[in-house]
């Protein structure tokens, strides 16, 4: 594999909630992450909610400042790097959000939103912003003549389109997308995969995907992390991982992953109660207190994330054993 | 926009007047002439004249410039100055909030008129004081309006995205955010220009703001006062100045705020008694003992400003007892509509109108409002997606069910807790001692969803609609709930009728399968023979769209079509890759293509044949 354009190392983020006479929890949002990224490939990050894949996607574009660890970009560390030098590099790094809705301000027309990081980064004269408008929003299947409308006369899937376009304007090399079809029916999702699918080869564009459905990010992805109470629990090719998961919660994760072809439907396995809270996590592993495989052992030094088959890690002590 | 015109031509009017009182041939305001003291209308003065012998009209339009200039000016300055104090404070909280905020909240403490007093003191009355006073005075309101504004509008993903284009600060401030917070800003500036009119009227009377002899609304009340016996309409024409001007900035500014708003919605048409009335005028259709729920011909009507649409057409389903029906389709389609109908919950402008809906020898399209809440949450129950906003969040969980169940059924309370903690148990409610007492916020998302539906189990339901219950929870609280329902119906035989627009949902839960697009149903029959060998061109497209076997998913190309501009025809003729000329012509009706098979597709024989061959 090439340099990486963008590597994480050993990545972590505490939320504490800011309160005048009562402390408040510290939330460990992520701990402990490493992943990279080379210029054209696409890593999906799943995991159920508030296991910290969105925290994961904000500090990597730097929009929050790490707790712990560093975040490379094409060679240089971002805490380190100059005021005035992020906004070159921000023109490199952008975001794609989950909510179609929110995602867009509701008072300005959507051709004036897409053209914010062109006059932001003078990389078009004004005269020439409405033709390049035009341009970004036909590759995302858009009408040019759409510029001028209000967001909230699009569809979900049409907003979907334009938040893609506003994001793609500055021509990024690393783009995080944020659950980006999680709130879209099948029939559009298939169409915004798709997008993203020929923009990223298009454009090699480094796509770090989060989303908590499996299959969606098999088909897009190359390679996968599988996230839980902000730990990685696993990683690997996104072909092997899901087709012969290695750590128990990929395994639950996977089986019980609705199926269409009932000849396809694995055995599930019910995880037992709930997620435990993200400020008050279980000690050693994680996911010990919904493991069934789970032993003495498990409660006490956090798993290693090693080295699993060829090109795969994982964070299970028994991994073999289970395999 | 409309609604612009009338405050806005009264303000503006007001304002002009008071402009271009120096050109108006007006007599001079402040010459006395004793001998006119009080005088009623006279020519020259259609108002007549004051204590002094002044002109009042003229009294009246320079002392608008006096009192709108002074109300104007301070709440300007207050705007500007407390809306950047609250932006700077929401934007960089800390420290920045403390020396700005928090700071001007510091003279919240002090009494206005006190405030004045000092300051009149200090500086002399004044024009120019009052403006500073009432400037002073109304910074802390726009900087918290424009604070907690801010804070709001900062969690908004479409602030995070232009601060991820690199933005610089000031531009985010004053490009997203301020247009964003302008609405209540503006109401806050009318408020402002509302209370600076009446306070510098309050502070003239007094003789602490404007001096005679200049004019102000202020002191003409003032001065009337005096003489309110021998000339009570002195006092008369400064109120209605006064009332006036407040009461049409309070109208413009609304109308403003909701101009500045690009979103602001269509006012809801009312619905008429005989819409109400004429659904129960048509003939019924005789209703089948062996089913639980008989849907047929169900269509629903909404009146809108566009004309009447109907968002759910000639909609036919049943479902027995034990049996699963699913109800899948994309969004838009008409499934939560179809479902609120059922349950006599349509939203206010929506009614059904036509078809019926038997359950037993009930039509609930033709119940009253009390017969059906006796059937809701008793025999008849629903779930919704979101178990927040339908828990009250007030109340413990467990005082909820038990609620639920003292509603219909007469036992004690003791009893009904009883019972709540059995079905917590049943629910698998992991420790259900202690999550009775819990209040709604305490628990997760999956235990939420557990609880109402244990609420709705509470009376042992013969039919439960669920709609998208699981589509706000991550896939393993899923796979449980799931589970839980298969189980539940299992054991006690209720029906189910399931809504989702998961596609692998519906084959893992139902029995049958109504696949519904843009209001009508196009397919319908058991789940394994639809999705195995789907006869419509949208199953199919929506079974291709799903990420299941090693072929990339297929979108399919456009969005439904919005109710008011349904196409003639086929109503997927637009996206189906099928279609041809006869397609558009008619609407293909529901045909039985094989027993308990419904397909709407004039080509589905054609189709069905060149797949075979
Ligand atoms: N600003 C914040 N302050 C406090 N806690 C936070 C903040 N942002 C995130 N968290 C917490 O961090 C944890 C991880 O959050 P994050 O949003 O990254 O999860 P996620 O996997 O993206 O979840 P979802 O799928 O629901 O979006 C959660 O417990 C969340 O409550
Ligand atoms: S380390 Fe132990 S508890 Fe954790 S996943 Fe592996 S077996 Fe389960
Ligand atoms: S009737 Fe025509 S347009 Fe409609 S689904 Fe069938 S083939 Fe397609
Ligand atoms: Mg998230």
């Amino acid at each position: 594999m090439s340099a990486p354009l963008i590597e994480a190392t050993g990545l972590s983020k505490t939320f504490t909630s800011r309160g005048v006479f009562k402390r408040g929890r510290a939330v460990q949002a992520v701990r402990q992450v490493d992943v990279a990224l080379a210029g054209g490939e696409a890593v999906g990050v799943v995991g159920e909610s508030g296991s910290g894949k969105s925290t994961l996607g904000r500090l990597m574009l730097g929009l929050l400042p790490a707790t712990e660890g560093t975040v490379r970009f094409d060679g240089r560390t971002l805490d380190k790097i100059p005021r005035a030098e992020w906004r070159t590099l921000r023109r490199r790094m952008q975001i794609v959000f989950q909510d179609p809705y929110g995602s867009l301000d509701p008072r300005r027309r959507v051709g004036a939103q897409i053209a914010d990081g062109l006059a932001i980064h003078g990389l078009v004269p004004a005269g020439e912003q409405g033709r390049r408008v035009g341009e970004l929003l036909t590759m995302v299947g858009l009408d040019p003549l759409q510029a001028k409308r209000f967001p909230h006369e699009f569809s979900g899937g049409q907003r979907q389109r334009v938040g893609i376009a506003r994001a793609l304007a500055t021509s990024p090399d690393f783009l995080v997308a944020d659950e980006p079809v999680s709130s879209l029916d099948v029939s559009i999702q298939a169409q915004i995969l798709q997008l993203l699918g020929e923009l990223r080869r298009d454009l090699k564009l480094a796509l770090l995907f989060i989303s908590h459905d499996l299959p969606v990010v098999r088909h897009l992805c190359d390679r996968v992390v599988v996230m839980y109470l902000g730990r990685v629990m696993e990683e690997g090719p996104a072909e092997r991982v899901f087709a012969e998961p290695a750590h128990p919660y990929t395994r639950a994760l996977i089986s019980a992953t609705p199926r269409l072809d009932p000849g396809k439907r694995t055995k599930r396995i019910l995880l037992p109660g709930d997620p435990p809270s993200p400020s008050d996590p279980p000690s050693g592993c994680v996911f010990r207190t919904r493991c069934a495989h789970a032993i003495e052992a498990c409660a006490g030094a956090v798993p290693a994330l090693r080295a699993f088959g060829e090109a795969r890690r994982v964070a299970c002590i028994r991994a073999e054993e289970i395999a | 926009m409309k609604r612009l015109w009338l405050p806005g031509g009264f303000v503006a009017a007001i304002l002009l007047i008071a402009l271009l009182a120096p050109l108006l041939d007006l007599p001079n305001p402040i010459r006395q002439d004793i001998a006119r003291r009080l005088s009623g209308p006279i020519p020259g003065s259609p108002l007549g004249r004051d204590e002094f012998g002044r002109d009042v009209l003229s009294r009246l339009i320079w002392g608008a410039r006096t009192s709108l200039g002074v109300a104007f000016a301070s709440a300007l300055i207050a705007g500007a100055i407390g809306t950047m104090i609250g932006l700077v404070g929401g934007w960089f909280r800390g420290i920045g909030e403390l020396l700005t905020v928090r700071l001007v909240d510091v003279i919240l403490c002090f009494p206005p008129i006190l405030l004045a007093l000092l300051v009149v003191t200090l500086l002399g009355p004044g024009a120019a004081t009052l403006i500073l006073v009432l400037s002073v005075l109304y910074v802390p309101g726009f900087a918290r309006v424009a604070y907690a504004e801010v804070l709001s509008a900062r969690s908004n993903d479409y602030v995070e995205a232009v601060r991820a284009l690199g933005a610089p600060t000031g531009r985010i401030l004053l490009r997203t955010v301020l247009p964003n917070i302008a609405g209540p800003v503006l109401v806050q500036f009318s408020l402002a220009v509302a209370a600076a009119v009446v306070v510098e009227s309050g502070l003239s009377f007094l003789g602490l703001g404007v001096v005679p002899p200049a004019p102000s609304w202020g002191l003409m009340i003032r001065g009337a006062r005096a003489t309110m016996e021998q000339a009570p309409l002195m006092l008369l024409w400064p109120c209605a100045a006064l009332t006036l001007t407040i009461l049409a900035m309070n109208l413009l500014c609304d109308a403003l705020r909701d101009w500045v708003d690009p979103r602001t919605p269509a006012r809801r048409p009312r619905l008429r008694l005989v819409d109400r009335l004429l659904p129960g005028l048509l003939p019924p259709a005789e209703p089948k003992p062996e089913t639980v729920l008989d849907v047929s011909g169900l269509t629903v009507e909404i009146e809108t400003p566009l004309g009447a649409i109907k968002p759910v057409e000639d909609v036919s389903l049943s479902v027995r007892a034990g049996e699963t029906v699913a109800l899948v389709g994309e969004s838009g389609s008409g499934k939560s509509l179809t479902a609120t109908a059922v349950m006599g919950l349509l939203p206010p402008a929506a009614r059904p109108a036509a078809g019926a809906a038997w359950f037993g020898d009930r039509d609930l399209l033709r119940l009253s409002e009390p017969e059906l809440r006796r059937l809701r949450g008793g025999a008849v129950a629903m779930v919704f997606q979101d178990p927040m906003s339908s828990l009250n969040p007030v109340h413990r969980a467990g005082d909820q069910v038990a609620e639920a169940i003292r509603a219909h059924q007469e036992v004690s309370v003791a009893d009904a807790k009883a019972r709540a903690l059995d079905l917590f148990r049943r629910v698998g409610i992991a420790d259900p001692e202690r999550r009775l007492n819990a209040y709604p916020h305490e628990l997760s998302g999956g235990m939420r969803q557990r609880v109402m539906i244990a609420m709705a189990l509470a009376n042992r339901p013969r039919l439960l609609i669920a709609d998208e219950p699981t589509t706000a929870l991550d896939v393993t609280v899923q796979a449980q709930i799931l589970d839980l329902l298969a189980e539940l119906k299992r054991e006690t035989g209720t029906a189910l009728i399931f809504i989702t627009h998961s596609l692998a949902v519906v084959a893992e839960i139902a029995d049958r399968v109504t696949v519904m697009y843009a209001g009508q149903v196009v397919e319908q029959g058991p789940v394994a023979q639809v999705f195995g060998t789907p006869l419509h061109p949208y199953t199919r497209a929506l079974l291709g769209a799903v990420h299941e076997s090693d072929a990339a998913p297929v979108g399919i190309p456009g969005v439904v079509p919005q109710p008011h501009a349904f196409p003639t025809g086929c109503r997927f003729a637009p996206r189906c890759a099928h279609a041809i000329a006869a397609c558009s012509a008619a609407p293909p009706p529901l045909e039985e293509a094989a027993e308990g098979r419904l397909v709407r597709c004039i080509r589905w024989t054609d189709l069905a044949g060149a797949k075979a061959a």
